[in-house]
């Protein structure tokens, strides 16, 4: 059963199920002679439902711990599994299985589809699904996650018509169109005003609210990070502390 | 799996609309020059092919009798108590030197069931008595009944047609001159002109007819000796003017009635109808009509087309071995007949003057060619320009193709985040390789069938407005499809193995 089918407003309490677990991860870039040490040891476990927002000076390997949160990039070192499973050694096909049906990026530049409506691009995981649903079934799922984010009447706007604000909530949708375990967000309001930031802020904590979906949030602002439950601090690809903030 | 793939390159495709627009226009210029080239290559070919046919090139004629044989008293060649040939044709009805076992048989039991003039033998039978009334006397027309050599008969026409290969049509022939009245009384309009008694096989063997009105003898009057007759286009305009259309009246022949069913004219420039010509200054019945009035039973002539112009010479010799054996004719002895090509005839009597000029224009002397080498120099001039053609259609597709493979490499770049994109929501390798190729093979399929389209269009201009000769083959469509689809799936591979090999982190910031 779909998430969106669920009753709006039920508070489901998550009971210590480990969504994510890090263990030790490193992570090293070899630069010819030198290797860049971006995670030194990184150890992390997020429970369901859990809102993490993780900041930290830039350079100290937020991105790339998001990236391997994401299975856009495997650890050098350590393990990490999401969910019951050890994704730190599966192959580009499995990985890419993950990305689809658990995972729903964010990103600082929004990165939708030119000249593609605000459906079409919610609608882009949906094509990479496996088996592929119908377009009717495709284009509903896509105006139910446009609506979700309160831009039902957006659904034929293309991007270069719509507010930084709009496009970024758009990109939210189709973080969400696959009903994704967990949604992880790089900067997300990175490229927006206070205000506009704030909107997708409490956007992300309704949604969190509603669909007790787990989010991990990287921010270096603090006024951001102190939308989370929890708040990770990063520095020299090490984690320095790790607070709850209910 | 397709309809994925078909969902992903629809929306490729759709956000890029204007290199979409460059990469078909690309290609539509290519696949149309194709079509053109392949166009007015058949239809040239098709044209130097009909032209050849309605000159008759591939027409082999079998005639009753042998110029070339000398009277047995000055050779010694021939036996003393046969018959001879005499040089005109007209009187050599006397030849029956040779006769086989199966021509007498022939002669013992004859099949004209017509019971009007049932009469013990034939007047073509050389060994016999002729104690009746001659055609002319009981037809009343004193040119009835001359002019018939009596060597060939129905069946030789049949053993040709049936036992040699690369034989399409064969059409008998009695030949008279005759004279056709509007009128029984003496005095009316009338026309002298050629007879010739035929089958209804001859319209195959004359590619170059066509209908001013009306139609040709069918097997049916045929069978039944009909008198029915077809007139040539210039004993139409004599006897009816110009634009009269005489399907239905009767004319007379021979004092009998005989019932027009069609007007015969020449569709080629390499043989118009002229007063004195053969085809179109000439009346067609059929030969079984014209025996059952003369009481005859042999053909002066045998007519056989030969599939292509350029087996003429091959068959003109097996021809003349199944005769002579059909024939019983030794070693020694020579032909009861003469075989010609058409093209030695045409040659003896000059060339229509537009084909002259086409072979002047190829070939260094006309004295010496054969139907095939004409038909061969034609075919080598055509060849040049196909290739030609085709030249022009292979550069403008490789342009074309190149065009689209260069928009997918500046798309590639273009689009890399895009790329980053599909990678991060779950899109394979495969899938991206796939959605370029796919994008790729869309493109050029497009710019191909709108290629069809204008090519299509071009060809009908240029056979509309310059008159050329052209034509239009399905097969041409499908070479053109299948073309540009496999310049997409070409161009596409590059671009697609580029794009692929992507990593998703890198892909999704570059900038
Ligand atoms: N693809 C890469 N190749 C080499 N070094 C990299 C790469 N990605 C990140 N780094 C380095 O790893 C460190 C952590 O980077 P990143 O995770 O992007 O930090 P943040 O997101 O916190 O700014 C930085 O020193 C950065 O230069
Ligand atoms: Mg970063």
């Amino acid at each position: 059963m779909s998430r969106f089918g669920e009753v709006v407003g039920t508070n489901e309490v998550a009971v210590n199920a480990n969504v994510i677990k890090l263990d030790n991860v490193r992570k090293t870039y070899e630069m010819g002679e030198t290797s860049v040490h971006a995670l030194k040891g990184v150890s992390l476990s997020v429970e369901e439902g859990e809102f993490v927002t993780v900041t930290g000076a830039s350079g100290s390997g937020k991105s790339t711990l998001m990236h391997i949160l994401g299975c856009l990039d495997t650890p050098s070192e350590g393990h990490y599994s999401l969910g019951s499973e050890d994704v730190s050694r599966l192959s580009r096909e499995d990985l890419a299985e993950i990305r689809n049906k658990k995972i729903g990026f964010v990103f600082q530049g929004f990165n939708l589809l030119p000249r593609t409506s605000a459906a079409e691009n919610v609608e882009v995981p949906l094509l990479y699904s496996r088996p592929l649903e119908p377009a009717s079934v495709r284009k509903q799922k896509a105006l139910s996650a446009l609506n979700l984010m309160r831009l039902d009447d957006r659904a034929s706007h293309h991007p270069n018509q719509l507010s930084g604000g709009q496009q970024q909530r758009v990109a939210i949708a189709r973080a969400l169109v696959n009903d994704p375990e967990l949604i992880l967000a790089d900067e997300p309001t990175g490229n927006l005003d206070t205000d506009t930031g704030r909107e997708v802020m409490e956007t992300l904590v309704e949604l969190r609210a509603k669909r007790n979906i787990t989010i991990i949030l990287i921010t270096h602002e603090p006024e951001i990070a102190a939308y989370g439950t929890r708040i990770v601090s990063m520095k020299d690809g090490l984690i320095t502390s790790d607070t709850s903030n209910q | 799996m397709k309809a994925h793939y078909l969902a992903i390159t629809l929306h490729g495709i759709r956000q890029n609309n204007f290199q979409a627009f460059l990469a078909v226009l690309g290609v539509t210029v290519g696949v149309s020059a194709l079509i053109v080239s392949l166009g007015l290559a058949r239809g040239a070919r098709q044209s130097i092919g009909d032209q050849m046919l309605a000159i008759g090139a591939n027409m082999i004629v079998v005639t009753a009798g042998n110029y070339q044989v000398k009277r047995p008293q000055d050779s010694g060649i021939a036996p003393a108590d046969h018959g001879f040939l005499m040089p005109d044709t007209s009187v050599m009805r006397g030849l029956a030197s040779m006769e086989s076992p199966r021509l007498i048989s022939d002669l013992e039991k004859p099949e004209t069931g017509g019971a009007t003039f049932l009469l013990a033998h034939y007047e073509d039978d050389p060994n016999a008595e002729h104690d009746h009334p001659t055609a002319a006397e009981r037809l009343g027309d004193a040119m009835a009944g001359l002019g018939a050599a009596a060597t060939l008969s129905i069946e030789d026409a049949r053993a040709i047609e049936n036992s040699l290969e690369g034989i399409s049509f064969v059409a008998s022939g009695v030949h008279e001159n005759a004279r056709v009245s509007l009128s029984e009384e003496e005095g009316g309009k009338s026309w002298f002109t050629r007879l010739h008694g035929t089958e209804p096989t001859l319209p195959s063997l004359r590619a170059g007819w066509t209908y001013t009105s009306g139609r040709f003898f069918s097997e049916s009057e045929f069978n039944d000796k009909s008198n029915v007759m077809v007139l040539g286009q210039v004993v139409s305009d004599r006897l009816f003017g110009t634009n009269a259309n005489p399907v239905g009246e009767t004319v007379f022949l021979w004092n009998q009635p005989f019932e027009i069913v069609g007007v015969v004219s020449s569709k080629s420039w390499a043989s118009r109808p002229a007063a004195g010509d053969d085809q179109f200054d000439a009346i067609y019945t059929p030969v079984s009509t014209i025996h059952e009035l003369l009481n005859l039973s042999k053909l002066n002539t045998i007519t056989a087309a030969a599939r292509s112009a350029g087996e003429t010479s091959r068959l003109a010799k097996d021809i003349t071995m199944l005769l002579r054996s059909r024939h019983g004719i030794t070693e020694q002895m020579p032909d009861d007949f003469t075989v010609q090509t058409q093209a030695e005839k045409l040659l003896g009597s000059g060339l229509p003057p537009d084909v002259a000029r086409v072979v002047a224009g190829n070939m260094g002397s006309v004295d010496n060619i054969t139907m095939e080498q004409l038909s061969g120099s034609l075919e080598r001039a055509n060849t040049t320009m196909v290739t030609l053609l085709a030249s022009i259609a292979g550069v403008s597709l490789l342009v074309g193709g190149i065009g689209v493979v260069n928009l997918l490499l500046l798309s590639v770049t273009q689009r890399t985040k895009e790329v980053g994109l599909r990678l991060s929501v779950g899109a394979t390798r495969r899938d991206i390789v796939f959605q370029f190729m796919s994008e790729a093979t869309a493109l050029t399929l497009t710019g191909g069938v709108i290629g069809i389209l204008v090519g299509i269009s071009v060809v009908h201009m240029v056979g509309e407005f310059l008159g050329w000769a052209v034509y239009l083959s399905s097969l041409s469509m499908v070479i053109a499809v299948v073309i540009s689809a496999a310049l997409g799936v070409l161009a596409g591979l590059y671009p697609a193995y580029k794009a692929s090999s992507l990593e998703p982190v890198g892909a999704l910031y570059y900038e």
